[in-house]
């Protein structure tokens, strides 16, 4: 796709869809969701390539896949080096004449671990060599596929089957997340133009930020919030709204850097307090109010630290 | 023409991927196999190979690059030594499983500790039940040879497989020798163009490598299973052709060595052959009657050809360059492996164990000599008289045990 042609509105998206229906993700599954929006996004001249996680055991079993392009596995650990092949191979191929293809739109559909954890090194390799994929990756901040467990995405707070909350360690998982848009897009990895944050429940913007990543030349990076029923505990119904939530109390934001340059694609009037967030999911249902302080207190520091100026409130 | 060239098993085998215009490989620089991606980074910068490398950052990202870039149509080809071998680990049943034939080098080297840079067998022997096919060479011709082979053998349509051209590191990848590199005509007679069924293709979208249901994998298994056993029916067939076009005379699995009369054989795979060979003349002279047999496939194990061959000799020598620490036997994978093909036959020799030329070492003259002699005692009582031998270590020949007791007098304190 030479040139990103932007979708004004949900009802401009196009209609053709590439991820169909016969999958088995769990109701309300932002992953999917996910999937279903960056396919039609795309559109047909697309491979994907999926290491192993949810989207690729909810979506392949049975030997087959619900999607309508090419679509292949990886390991958890190398979706960046087998796309990097891939986009070297096609490059080659067709500089050699040995085949008539279109250089295809080449999308590494990693989940947290196989993005920013076990896949670390491909993913920053792939972006340090400059190939031509767009790296993406579906953030449900655990390892979900197994059962959840934690991830280095999981928020500080947050209950999984590795952090349980008990008398000695009350507050469960302890670290505060990485940043993986700190890691891969403000300079570190020279080669990467364009970056960007996204969510589900912002489907325009994250249709266009596929088209973004996919217009540039090079490696780009997508980092989208997925919310996950099963992994954070709450009714199957509410993912898109959580998502929302999410934004409004600063436990996501939505942002893009292009050529080193940041821009908001939304910012809330004012933040609401992160109690509000915290409250709607069930990993979360243990905390006390000195965690929930300490989160807030995080919220407002990274709030900050990113720039973003509306008005805060409380930590503590 | 055929150019008549001097250099080593590394750029024997750049020769060949030039020849067969390999379209990706992989680098990740490990001694001793590095200088083949030297070799060909020079050539594509010069404008000799249309190739694209990629610089790895490890060897799991080499050989995951060379997958990616086989599924979308590519030749791609990779390579490692020692401990690189083992980082790539994860990749191999994925990359034989996921049916891409791509091809690695890989100049053996000992695995760590110590931190060794000498040949032993051990690094690549670990692959040998992840699905590729792939046996050791003795020389560079045999190098650029067996790369030829292993392309025809491994793209063709019946079989799909990745190959690893091994060979001995410093014997075969870095001691310069005389060999000669084929015309293109030739090469293009005898390996046609990679051309996949499927590959990753928008205009005929296939999807690969998807998660199945328990019941779903045996099958997938038992096919890997029998297009091993078709590899089998193939080299014999693809290496007749081979020996007619470029005008070799090469055994499809086994190369025997003044065999003809001999009561008892050394058994081996790789360099080593070359000293054996030497040593054999010598032992001959002193009226040994021995010869030598060399394994050119790994796997496919020959079993077949072993069954057929092996019966002729009373006792064999299975010289292990590797380890297996608590195998069967006490010995290394090749003693495993031999002693299981010709299990059944009714007629089989006595086959004894040594494991020798680890770290690197050179297996001496004086070594073969002792292992010979040790044969002859085996032959003399006709029976096993030790199942595996470490030589210089646990020895039993006359020689061995002089030397044992001039130590011992000499340090009485290690009794």
């Amino acid at each position: 796709m030479a040139v990103a042609e932007m979708i004004k509105s949900i009802a401009q998206a196009p209609e053709k869809e590439y991820y169909l229906p016969g999958h088995r993700t769990c109701a309300g599954c932002g992953p999917a969701l996910a999937y279903r929006l960056i396919a039609k996004a795309s559109g047909k001249n697309t491979i994907f390539i999926g290491p192993t996680g949810c989207m690729y055991v909810a979506n392949t079993s049975y030997a087959c896949g619900p999607w309508a392009v090419p679509w292949t596995h990886a390991q958890i650990t190398n979706g960046g080096a087998v796309a990097s092949g891939i986009e070297v191979a096609f490059k080659q191929l067709i500089k050699k004449g040995k085949i008539k293809d279109e250089f295809p739109n080449i999308i590494v559909m990693a989940g947290d671990g196989g993005a920013i954890d076990i896949g670390l090194q491909a993913a920053s390799s792939m972006m340090y060599r400059g190939h031509d994929v767009l790296f993406l990756m579906y953030d449900n901040e655990s390892y979900a596929n197994t059962g959840i467990q934690v991830s280095p995405m999981t928020p500080y707070g947050a209950t999984t089957m590795f952090t349980p909350s008990g008398p000695e360690i009350p507050e469960a998982k302890k670290f505060f997340p990485k940043d993986p848009m700190a890691i891969f897009c403000s300079g570190g990895h020279p080669e990467v133009k364009y970056g960007a944050t996204a969510s589900i429940s912002y489907p325009v913007d994250l249709m266009n930020k596929v088209r973004k990543g996919l217009a540039v030349e090079g490696p780009a990076f997508l980092h989208v919030q997925c919310p996950c029923p099963k992994g954070w505990t709450y009714p199957a119904d509410r993912t898109v709204e959580l998502g929302k939530l999410a934004v409004e109390t600063g436990m996501w934001f939505l942002y893009e850097i292009e050529d080193g340059v940041k821009k908001w694609n939304y910012m809330p009037k004012k933040l609401k307090p992160v109690e509000e967030y915290l409250q709607t999911q069930g990993r979360f249902s243990h905390l006390q109010p000195e965690h929930v302080a300490k989160m807030q207190a995080w919220v407002n520091q990274r709030t900050q630290l990113l720039g973003m100026e509306v008005p805060l409130p409380p930590a503590q | 023409m055929p150019i008549k060239k001097r250099g080593t098993g590394l750029t024997a085998v750049a020769d060949a991927w030039q020849l067969a215009d390999i379209d990706v490989t992989a680098s990740y620089p490990i001694r001793p196999y590095t200088a083949v991606m030297a070799e060909v980074a020079k050539r594509i910068a010069n404008g000799q190979m249309k190739c694209e490398m990629v610089h790895g950052e490890g060897e799991h990202a080499q050989f995951s690059i060379a997958h990616g870039a086989s599924m979308a149509g590519a030749r791609a080809t990779t390579g490692s030594s020692g401990v690189g071998v083992t980082y790539a680990f994860e990749t191999y049943s994925p990359i034989a499983g996921g049916r891409c034939p791509i091809q690695a080098l890989i100049g053996d080297r000992t695995l760590d500790p110590p931190g060794d840079f000498g040949s032993e067998h051990t690094d690549c022997l670990t692959l040998r039940d992840n699905g590729w096919i792939y046996g050791w060479a003795e020389n560079a011709q045999e190098a650029l040879d067996n790369s030829l082979l292993c392309f025809r053998i491994g793209e063709d349509p019946e079989i799909m497989l990745p190959q690893i051209v091994a060979m001995d590191g410093y014997f075969v990848t870095h001691i310069s020798q005389d060999y000669v590199m084929p015309d293109q005509a030739q090469v293009d007679k005898f390996l046609p163009p990679f051309k996949p069924e499927f590959r990753l293709d928008v205009n005929k979208p296939v999807i690969m490598g998807p998660q199945i249901e328990p019941e779903m994998g045996p099958p997938l298994e038992w096919d890997r299973n029998v297009v091993m056993e078709r590899v089998k029916e193939l080299i014999p067939k693809a290496t007749a052709e081979f020996n007619k076009i470029f005008g070799a005379k090469y055994a499809p699995f086994v190369d025997e060595y003044m065999t003809d009369d001999a009561d008892m054989v050394f058994l081996l795979q790789g360099a080593h052959a070359v000293t054996c060979r030497s040593a054999i003349k010598y032992l001959r002279e002193a009226g040994y009657k021995v010869g030598m047999c060399r394994l050119r496939w790994i796997r496919p194990f020959p079993d077949a050809a072993l069954q057929q061959i092996l019966p002729k000799f009373k006792v064999v020598g299975v010289i292990d360059t590797n380890t297996s620490y608590g195998a069967a036997g006490g010995g290394g994978v090749l003693l495993v492996e031999t002693r299981a093909s010709v299990s059944e036959v009714a007629n089989k020799p006595i086959i004894q164990g040594f494991t020798s030329g680890l770290g690197g070492e050179t297996i001496t003259h004086e070594e073969f000599f002792k292992m010979a002699d040790m044969m002859k005692q085996t032959l003399d009582a006709g029976k096993i008289i030790q199942s595996s031998t470490w030589v210089n270590f646990n020895d039993y020949d006359k020689a061995a045990i002089e030397v044992k007791a001039a130590w011992e007098q000499a340090a009485p304190s290690t009794k």
